[in-house]
């Protein structure tokens, strides 16, 4: 297997572990699931988190986040047909809605006053709703600190 | 990336914080993002954009200026 093969099987793997549990796989579980050896997987993991695919929880191989999902509780709850996530922000949350069909609800609420919002989408259309995004990093420092954008 | 009410909401937030005002844009141009950003992301074939598509992918839904760029 090239590194190229095991590295996209390795992320499809991870995908469809965390749409199907709910969680993202650990590297035993993957490794379980392609018939490989754990250090392969972990090697794996290395370079999907160097190419910004995978983000693991500081110093540790745990996936927190294969985005758009996150495996953390986070302020932006998605629910589609195939099930509930969570997102790592609202772009992510959109995002989980997008990558499963298009037709969804986030459930999130506004950071400054905390009041509820629920945001639909149906059919790859946004339900007309009041509201704005905001970013408070610029785009070439995201990957400074992932976890605060 | 968060959700606010309103651009005033999103002030507040700026200056209770003491964060810098960084960029704001519709509930709207935030689905597009999500949708051009991850509808392919399950694909086998997905590969991540470079610098100079994701700008592309930026100035799509009107996301333009020295905010976005990445290279």
């Amino acid at each position: 297997m090239t590194t190229g093969s095991l590295d996209r099987d390795t992320r499809l793997f991870v995908y469809e572990h965390f749409l199907a549990q709910g969680r993202p796989p650990t590297i035993d579980e993957v490794a379980a699931g392609l018939s490989i050896d754990a250090a392969e997987v972990e090697v794996s993991f290395g370079r999907l988190e160097e190419s910004h695919v995978l983000v693991f929880a500081p110093g540790t191989r745990n996936i927190w986040m294969a985005n758009p999902l996150s495996a953390f509780p986070t302020p932006f709850r998605v629910e589609t047909p195939l099930g509930s996530y969570w997102g790592s922000c609202i772009w992510d949350a959109f995002g989980i809605v997008a990558m499963l069909g298009g037709t969804g609800v986030v459930l999130t609420s506004c950071a400054d006053c905390g009041e509820e919002m629920t945001l639909r989408v149906k059919d790859r259309a946004l339900d007309s709703v009041e509201g704005v995004a905001h970013f408070a990093v610029p785009a070439r420092n995201w990957w400074d600190d992932i976890g605060y954008t | 990336m968060l959700a606010f009410r309103s651009e005033a909401h999103v002030d507040r937030w700026c200056s209770a914080r003491r964060v810098p005002r960084g960029a704001s844009f519709s509930l709207e141009q935030a689905w597009q993002l999500g949708r051009a950003w991850y509808a392919d992301k399950l694909s086998p074939d997905w590969r991540r954009a470079s610098p100079a598509q994701a700008e592309a992918v930026f100035a799509s839904i009107g996301l333009v200026g020295d905010f976005w760029r990445l290279a």
